[in-house]
């Protein structure tokens, strides 16, 4: 249920931004590229959570109780 | 008349009456001094107050002006919802200390010369050191000493700074300044408590070991007062764009990792300081008044997350996402106002971080810095990652642990409800916030492309967040941050003192021995006395001199 509210409000938002006039001409093209934003935000965090991931298991992750 | 009277002198006047007043009488005093306060502060002209010359400069200890009033007015608000929150602590300590907190921040942000924000800001220093020392846990101590030490190298950093600009005839008024030697110290100053990496770690290491009243007070105000100063110091300063745009994702990354949910918030402190800091280097209207506008925002929005954390360890007595889980039964009240705070730090279109936080966003689109723009936004989908997410996900939801937890008192719902009424509030009327700004701000932040791209980010994160969620659980580990420098290298420290120590008291018992060998000697040669003792420690004591004389050089 949880995953078919949040599909369809993915696909709204994109459909919404698709059907914007283009009279805002002057942003930046990532921001008139449609769908641009929920790709970002997909890329965008499996980029934060593997990068953060790799860091703490090569190097900053200690079992707890051992903080140096 | 009230540009006569003090917001700080206030609350530190209302910290000694808490101290000293009889039991009967806290709960009256800690309302009517953060009312007070308030009332007092709303009413402030703008100008120079409580004036007059030392050292032949002119001191100002109240300055009123657009860029103080909007930092004194959220302090004012957030020394009010701290202390509804702490009204069940029957303890005197907690309210002096918080209240001397409170009003060393408020002197901090209407000092109007040099010397009087150091003294501020020193007050500040102790103040919240003592916060975090009364949970009394052996890791708070430690956290709490950590704590001083930073805070104390920072001020002295500053008094160099303010010291070296005097004596080179620059005066002590606190204006805009070049970047140079001596205020190069300042700005370190400022940065150590603004948590700029890898300056930060003392906030991440201490805050969560605080009480839990004591950290919804941390959360607020010495970050915050580093913001302002910076603001107010060194606005349009280009390596504080990097340093924020660093500092905003280098605390997301690390909150991924973190499986404390008050240290995980704290990693988010990082996170949004760096906005402002970024918003103080871009220095223009917009961006300033965006720092200032999600400072405000900030205070309002993560004293509540701390609240609501700090609520589940009050009545669980745990902090850990590997010990939490299905809270959302027996403190469905505390979620709700936790997901206030959640979406308004992650920028959901009519909670307040929407409102403030796209104002610095739109101060680097329009300095066309793509990179920054392109890296505030990616912090933008860390934050709702863990705080919108996360956090809530694996504390209230997921696995349920058996915890049988409970709504906290109503002293500690109402300070969290009115919290989130401010933090909603601002969210859809923003045009209240932004009339209090510096600088005047002409920006729609309600246009429909900008709500359907904030939505697209936020709903791809949680598209990504589902396809991920087995990865993203606590796991029982700690993370090394930059705190592991004095962490290892106070420990060298202290091992070298006791090497040094251990090897002087041998030296001196040789020195001993020598004296009572050549006193025997002299003695059997029947010239002269054995030497008095006196003498031989004067020979000790030279040679130590030496010897520290030449490790010094």
């Amino acid at each position: 249920m949880l995953r078919r509210l949040v599909g369809a409000a993915f696909v709204l938002s994109v459909g919404g931004e698709l059907l914007l006039a283009a009279t805002d001409a002057w942003v930046p093209w990532w921001h008139r590229a449609p769908a641009f934003h929920a790709v970002y935000g997909v890329v965008g965090c499996v980029l934060i959570v593997v990068v953060s991931k790799a860091l703490g298991k090569v190097w900053l992750q200690r079992p707890e109780g051992r903080d140096d | 008349m009230t540009e006569f009277l003090h917001p700080a002198g206030v609350y530190l006047v209302g910290a000694a009456l808490v101290g000293i007043a009889p039991g009967r009488l806290r709960v009256p005093l800690l309302l009517l001094v953060p009312a007070s306060a308030l009332a007092l502060g709303v009413a402030l002209p703008d100008g120079h107050w409580l004036s007059g010359r030392f050292l032949g400069e002119e001191i100002s200890v109240l300055r009123v002006d657009r860029l103080s009033f909007v930092f004194g007015l959220v302090f004012l608000i957030m020394g009010g919802l701290g202390t509804v929150f702490a009204l069940h602590v029957k303890e005197r300590g907690p309210h002096v200390t918080a209240f001397a907190y409170v009003g060393a921040a408020l002197g901090v942000v209407f000092a109007g010369d040099l010397l009087t924000l150091f003294v501020f800001w020193e007050l500040m220093a102790v103040a919240s050191t003592l916060l975090i020392l009364q949970r009394r846990a052996k890791r708070a101590l430690a956290a709490g000493f950590r704590y001083l030490l930073v805070h104390a190298f920072g001020g002295a950093s500053l008094l160099a700074g303010i010291l070296l600009q005097w004596t080179a005839g620059e005066g002590l008024a606190f204006d805009a300044m070049a970047l140079t030697g001596s205020t190069a110290l300042i700005l370190l100053g400022f940065a150590i408590n603004a948590a700029i990496p890898p300056l930060h770690a003392w906030l991440t290491d201490a805050y969560p070991e605080a009480t839990v009243t004591g950290s919804v007070f941390l959360s607020a105000f010495t970050t915050k007062a580093a913001v302002y100063v910076l603001a107010r110091g060194f606005p349009g300063v280009e390596l504080l764009v990097w340093a924020g745009a660093v500092m905003a994702l280098y605390g997301v990354v690390f909150a991924v990792l973190e499986n404390d949910i008050r240290r995980l918030l704290a990693y988010h402190i990082v996170s949004q300081v760096g906005y402002m800091v970024c918003g103080v280097g871009l220095g223009t209207g917009l961006a300033i008044s965006g720092a200032a506008a999600h400072a405000f925002s900030h205070i309002l929005y993560k004293g509540l997350l701390f609240m609501s954390t700090g609520a589940v360890l009050h009545v669980t007595g745990r902090s850990k996402l590997t010990e939490l889980g299905g809270l959302w039964r027996t403190m469905p009240v505390t979620l709700a106002l936790y997901t206030v705070g959640a979406f308004s730090i992650s920028g959901v279109p009519l909670f307040n971080g929407f409102v403030s936080k796209s104002l610095v966003v739109a101060a680097a689109e329009g300095e066309h810095r793509a990179a920054v723009e392109w890296m505030l936004l990616l912090a933008s989908v860390g934050t709702f990652l863990h705080t919108g997410l996360k956090l809530p996900v694996f504390t209230f939801f997921a696995e349920d642990r058996g915890i049988r937890g409970r709504e906290p008192g109503w002293n500690m719902l109402l300070a969290m409800g009115l919290a989130a009424f401010l933090c909603i509030g601002i969210g859809v009327a923003p045009g209240a916030l932004y009339a209090l700004l510096p600088f005047p701000v002409d920006y729609r932040p309600y246009t429909a492309r900008h709500v359907l791209t904030t939505l697209q980010l936020l709903l791809g994160t949680g598209v990504a967040f589902m396809l991920l969620v087995r990865h993203l659980g606590g796991e029982p580990t700690v993370t090394l941050d930059t705190d592991w420098v004095y962490r290892r290298g106070g420990r060298l420290v202290v091992g070298l003192a006791e090497a040094w120590a251990g090897g002087s008291a041998r030296m001196l018992a040789g020195l001993t021995r020598e004296r009572d060998r050549l006193s025997a000697l002299i003695a059997a040669a029947g010239r002269r006395p054995p030497l008095p003792v006196g003498y031989w420690l004067l020979i000790s004591l030279g040679l130590l001199s030496a010897l520290i004389l030449v490790i010094v050089l």
